[in-house]
């Protein structure tokens, strides 16, 4: 399990530099616009009156975009679980499935090593990954509030949305291991994944706006995302949801692994009970 | 301990509504070196992995050194090597860095010296890239991940297939030297010579049956052979047609070309009448009788 685990985050290196200096440079620079923007209150609040609500969902509640947790949310983490989702989609159909596909599970799984272990210590290397990308944002963003003089949040406080987002994200990462399980393919499973999370996005943002998209909206994840409001306190009921169903996704993804046969060159694959055809017959 | 080192009994295969395997049967002793014959799609790879538990079968049997590979993967995987049919690996990991991360898979309990020894014997530099490999270095590889641990089974799939003629040879030898140190080989190849020159028994598949199990040397007697026989002088050899086994294939005023299933005994007594100047016969190769069982069966 543990060479599983340092292979996945060793593989994982260039992500977590990439993700993480991103996504770090990005908070970072944010918080200097935050003096700014408090600044220049009145004439943007004149501004964003004129958007249409449609426009606005998908920022969230832009109200008190000028306490510091509002305007996190709606500068950086409205937006995280489908920028990082994307991340943790990819990264998730290609946990098993991708080496699945090149032919190299073939080669591993004729070593020693059992289902279990493989399955747990790649988990363990993405769950890590995921933390690590989030973990240099955090280091990044914990500068940017120092750099700012209208931001005093303190460091464990400034925790609490990336714990959050770790939450969401974590969640649709195993769900797209669960699809690369069902899924005749990883870039179907992928697809898949980050169509419900997009739709997802959409839903739980119009939600705000038209009421019968709030009984939709209460299935799905991201209603249960605080996004920047996680600074005033952690919803530890949808916490543990949110990593329960996370949690609930691995696992029932590592007993359909426990069962698969491993393919090579698309053997064992199923089909569509149907022959899709375009034009030619 | 068993002295089989694999066993199949009715082994069963599908993928849908393909039946890759219908019942394979196969008995395969320790220590000693057996081919694996048959065409793409004939089910070798399938067998050799549901041996690994990579895939599972629907039924039948399986043994591999006394353990039930569905049940304890791990052991009877810690115990064989195995070469498949396409290497692949991560394309930004060097050779040395591919072999340390599958040795560590097995605990890192090999001797790296040996290692070292194995792919300077096969002339592999550990250290390109694998994506910058050949497919030939990438077989390689392959072969050195699969000896380096001194394994009790060696399962091969195409061992030598795209390696030059003197590296094949090399590679032939390292397999002679694992079963001389113990080790059972089972390989599976689509070089009929190099079966011939180096199994003791081979099986034959046929859409996922084995139809046919066999020393090597016993396959080639009892197949059809064929005699020429030249005369002294112009002849009627009326008597041959009546020999049990033999046919009378073309003939003309001194010679005569003749097919012969099973012994040659009652051929060679009859001919004693007859001014027999040369005598040949030709023995199939094992490709010819490989041939013969898809054509026929």
């Amino acid at each position: 399990m543990l060479t599983e685990f340092r292979n996945t985050l060793r593989r994982s290196r260039g992500a977590i530099i990439g993700w993480g200096l991103s996504l770090g440079a990005l908070g970072y620079f944010m918080m200097g616009f935050y003096d700014t923007l408090v600044e220049q209150r009145s004439s943007l609040e004149q501004l964003l009156a004129n958007y249409p609500p449609e426009f606005m969902a998908f920022f969230g509640s832009t109200e008190d975009m000028f306490s510091p947790a509002g305007y996190l949310s709606v500068e950086f983490f409205a937006l995280m679980p489908v920028v990082l989702g994307i991340f943790a989609v990819t990264a998730g159909s290609s946990l098993i499935t991708g080496d699945e596909e090149g032919g190299i599970l073939d080669l591993v799984m004729s070593y020693p090593v059992n289902r279990s272990s493989l399955f747990f210590g790649r988990l363990l290397g993405f769950a890590v990954t995921l933390a690590a990308i989030l973990g240099i944002t955090w280091l990044a963003f914990i500068g940017g509030v120092a750099a700012s003089e209208g931001m005093d949040i303190p460091p464990v406080e400034l925790m609490r949305p990336f714990i959050n987002l770790y939450a969401v994200i974590f969640l649709f990462g195993t769900a797209s291991v669960l699809l690369s399980m069902l899924m005749p393919s990883r870039s179907i499973a992928a697809m898949l994944a980050g169509m419900l999370m997009v739709a997802s996005y959409f839903i739980q943002s119009l939600s705000t706006i038209n009421d019968d998209l709030k009984r939709i909206a209460d299935f799905l994840p991201l209603k249960y995302y605080q996004s920047g409001y996680a600074l005033e306190g952690l919803n530890g009921d949808w916490l543990v949801g949110l990593f329960g169903f996370g949690l609930l996704f691995a696992v029932l993804a590592w007993a359909l692994f426990l069962r698969r046969d491993i393919r090579v060159s698309g053997e064992g694959n199923w089909r569509l009970p149907f022959r899709l055809s375009f034009g030619k017959k | 301990m068993s002295d089989t080192a694999i066993l199949t009994q009715a082994l069963t295969k599908n993928y849908g509504r393909v039946q890759a395997l219908r019942g394979v049967d196969l008995e395969v002793n320790q220590g000693e070196i057996f081919g694996f014959l048959g065409p793409n799609g004939a089910g070798k790879t399938t067998t050799i992995r549901c041996m690994l538990d990579l895939i599972r079968p629907n039924s039948g049997t399986l043994r591999l050194l006394g353990l039930n590979p569905q049940s304890d993967p791990v052991t009877v995987r810690a115990k064989v090597g195995y070469l498949p049919g396409e290497l692949a690996f991560e394309g930004n990991v060097t050779v040395e860095g591919t072999l340390r991360y599958l040795a560590s898979l097995r605990g890192n309990t090999m001797d790296w010296n040996f290692v070292r020894q194995l792919a300077e014997r096969l002339e592999l530099d550990l250290k390109p890239q694998f994506k910058n490999l050949s497919k030939g270095n990438k077989q390689k590889v392959g072969v050195v991940q699969a000896l380096m641990h001194r394994p009790e089974l060696l399962l091969l799939d195409e061992p030598t297939s795209g390696l030059d003629p003197l590296i094949q040879q090399e590679v032939l030898k390292l397999i002679r030297e694992a079963r001389t140190a113990g080790a059972t080989v089972f390989f599976s190849s689509h070089i009929l010579n190099e079966v011939e020159e180096m199994a003791e028994r081979v099986a034959i598949i046929r859409k996922g049956v084995v139809v046919e199990t066999a020393e090597v040397n016993s396959l080639m007697r009892r197949s059809v052979r064929r005699a020429h026989i030249h005369f002294e002088q112009a002849v009627e050899v009326n008597g041959l047609k009546n020999i049990q086994g033999v046919t009378i294939l073309s003939r003309a005023a001194t010679s005569i070309n003749l097919q012969i299933e099973g012994g040659m005994d009652a051929l060679i007594k009859s001919l004693a009448k007859y001014p027999v100047r040369d005598f040949e016969t030709e023995r199939p190769s094992l490709e010819e009788i490989f041939m013969a069982y898809y054509e026929e069966k």
